[in-house]
């Protein structure tokens, strides 16, 4: 009978999370703490499928970016009820990898990212989006506040990806290049540019930057 | 009564207009959109690439209308909304001339209005070679050279970008840009120059509005030219677009402003990608006031930044342009061209397939004519030559005489012959040939295998009962 009521829960959850509805997801997660449920396994059983869910439906152009952002923030409000109840290892255990991403100095395109970072999230990472015409020092001191595992710049212009260059190189000056993996992706961006300014991953779309981002954190 | 004037949209854009956030922006964008199309029921055909449906036309038109009254535009820099009430938007709509004129002495182009099933030929083919990173100096000068010796062709787009500024690395708005716009507008007159067309109009496509400005000059960039700025999605501007339609309007120079609706953004799907399409072309009219002055421009057509490509010719990308050139054609006196960026690279079949796609969804859906020719968006250098130019003037004109029924048929010929192609494996399509594969550089001539590929195109198009 527990067993029963505890799927119910986390059916909610991921129902919620699928729903775009905060208020709903925050009431579920009240739900699963009464119900003694390990936090744990209602963020990875209940709130994580129902944004992998959402995910999915991106890629089949079945939902769009919007609904990425809607899932993800159903998500974090479930979270903070659920955070309040577990130690924060345990939370942490729960996030495949933080990842810092923006698009580089002198770039003005942000759809692109904003749909990159939005399926990092559905895809279990911490994300923290620094938004267009970021600067080489301003993502390196974000990933050094957040202690990042990724570093993710993405460009849309052939001129402005020299500035991914310029990111790898600040980080060898700082002695941080080993520190941080770095995935690089955008329009013009190549698999052989990402080879030749020194990057750790390049990803051709969305899925594939998620795909790479599993790779580099599990290495 | 008149709509607001540039001065008072920029005092909007800068001082006035209400601070939010870019997230929530985007947010009622969404929620806007979403409502719009459930309440004139617009739902993609994937049957029709080109539609003919004036009933959905007029209702995308009204969804449109509504939405940029409803959210307005949104300025990056200064988080400020900026906003337009409905009589403004209908004094700003009628400010329009429907009519442009480009180039000078004997290329001097006059540009009017034509509708969907026209049969009235094109009245401005400007080519181009888009973002595909080329060298500086002589192999810049012979690819618009080739471009130049077309007979079709009106006029083109430069740019951006080239590989180096004096030999050192070029990167978006730094000085070595602003010295670069010059020279590349210099250049541009010679290869002119070279092929006795010296009036010939192009587009300057420099990021930086700095560099356009420098460009400025006889030798130059001419008022007779023009200077390409953007809408970003959805529905915004910036400090460095808003320069250079200043600018433009200052100096007397000829305007360009491209931007669809993106499929799989903030607008959701091909039918909201479609309403805020209509949008971002008010948008042009009351923002970038492309009513006063010269302008051609590229509006209502739709993109696609998913699944996988950054594309203009996939199958929900050319329903919505053929529904967006009508909607634009049949209420505004925009003056509205065609834009084509192709998955395929140069020398390919697939990339004439595309061309043909995208003038199905828009000279028969009454687009005044071309601009801004082709690109692979995925860059190796020097993708681009005269010949693809040569084939989408060429087409250009043989759909102008065509009705819509004939190009929805095409399309999907077309379609069916590439959109099967366009994978994750493939980067979207083959990457094509660069110009000096393409062409002999001593006579600036095709070469043979590409003529065959060329030729072997247009037979099939024969074949399909379209008439050159």
């Amino acid at each position: 009978m527990f067993n029963v009521n505890e799927d119910e829960i986390l059916k909610q959850l991921s129902d919620a999370v699928q729903n775009y509805d905060e208020e709903a997801a925050a009431k579920a997660a009240k739900t699963a703490v009464d119900a003694k449920i390990n936090p744990v396994k209602a963020i990875e059983e209940g709130l994580a499928v129902g944004l992998r869910t959402i995910g999915d439906k991106f890629e089949t152009g079945e939902l769009w970016l919007p609904h990425l952002v809607m899932g993800a923030e159903a998500m974090e409000a479930a979270i903070k009820v659920l955070e309040a109840h577990m130690p924060k290892e345990d939370l942490e255990r729960t996030i495949r990898g933080t990842v810092v991403i923006g698009t580089v100095e002198g770039d003005i395109h942000d759809l692109g990212l904003r749909i990159v970072a939005s399926m990092l999230r559905a895809n279990g990472f911490k994300v923290y989006e620094l938004g267009c015409n970021t600067p080489s020092l301003v993502f390196i001191d974000k990933a050094k506040e957040v202690n990042a595992d990724i570093i993710a710049a993405s460009s849309l212009m052939t001129t402005t990806m020299p500035f991914m260059k310029d990111l790898i190189e600040a980080l060898e000056h700082a002695g941080l290049r080993d520190k941080y993996k770095v995935l690089v992706g955008g329009g013009p961006v190549s698999k052989e540019w990402a080879t030749a300014i020194g990057a750790d991953g390049y990803g051709k779309d969305a899925a594939d930057a998620v795909n790479v981002a599993k790779e580099l954190v599990a290495k | 009564m008149t709509g607001p004037s540039l001065w008072e949209v920029l005092d909007r854009a800068c001082n006035t207009g209400n601070v939010m956030a870019a997230k929530d922006f985007d947010m009622k964008i969404f929620k806007t959109v979403s409502r719009l199309v459930a309440e004139y029921d617009i739902k993609y055909d994937s049957n029709t690439p080109v539609s003919s449906d004036d009933s959905l036309v007029d209702d995308v038109w009204n969804a449109g209308l509504q939405l940029f009254t409803e959210v307005g535009s949104y300025c990056i820099n200064s988080n400020r909304v900026i906003l337009f009430d409905e009589s403004e938007i209908k004094e700003g709509l009628k400010e329009l001339p429907g009519e442009a004129t480009i180039g000078e002495g004997k290329e001097k182009r006059h540009v009017t209005l034509r509708e969907a099933d026209d049969g009235k030929p094109l009245s401005i083919i400007v080519g181009g070679v888009i973002e595909s990173n080329i060298p500086e100096g002589e192999l810049f000068i012979k690819l618009y050279q080739s471009l130049a010796k077309e007979p079709l062709i009106d006029g083109f787009y430069v740019g951006p970008p080239l590989q180096s500024s004096e030999g050192k690395m070029v990167r978006s708005g730094t000085p070595l840009e602003t010295h670069l716009g010059p020279k590349m507008a210099y250049w541009v007159r010679e290869a002119l120059r070279r092929e006795g067309r010296p009036g010939l109009h192009f587009a300057s496509a420099c990021t930086a509005a700095i560099a356009n400005v420098a460009a400025s000059d006889p030798d130059g960039l001419r008022r007779s030219d023009g200077i390409v700025a953007t809408i970003m999605p959805e529905l915004k501007t910036d400090y460095e677009n808003l320069n250079k339609i200043v600018y433009s309007q200052d100096y007397g120079c000829v305007k360009h402003i491209y931007n669809g609706g993106m499929i799989g953004g903030w607008a959701g799907g091909p039918e909201g990608a479609l309403v805020v399409a209509i949008a971002n072309a008010i948008m042009a009219v009351m923002v970038y006031k492309i009513g006063a002055g010269e302008s051609y421009n590229a509006l209502g057509y739709l993109r696609q930044s998913i699944p996988n490509y950054s594309a203009f010719v996939t199958r929900p990308c050319l329903w919505g342009s053929s529904i967006g050139s009508q909607a634009l054609s049949r209420n505004t006196k925009i003056v509205n061209t065609t834009i084509a960026m192709t998955n395929s690279g140069p020398g390919t079949e697939m990339q004439l397939q595309e061309i043909v796609s995208a003038i199905c969804a828009s000279i028969p859906c009454g687009r005044e004519g071309l601009s801004e020719g082709v690109r692979r968006f995925k860059v190796k250098p020097l993708l681009g030559s005269g010949l693809e130019n040569r084939f989408w003037g060429e087409v250009g004109v043989a759909m102008s005489k065509m009705k819509r029924g004939f190009a929805n048929m095409l399309a999907d010929e077309m379609l069916k012959k590439y959109e099967y192609k366009i994978t994750r494996e493939s980067d979207g399509g083959p990457m094509g040939h660069t110009f000096d594969e393409i062409y002999d550089l001593k006579t600036l001539t095709p070469r043979k295998r590409f003529l065959e590929v060329y030729s072997g195109v247009k037979k099939e198009l024969e074949d399909l009962g379209l008439e050159f």
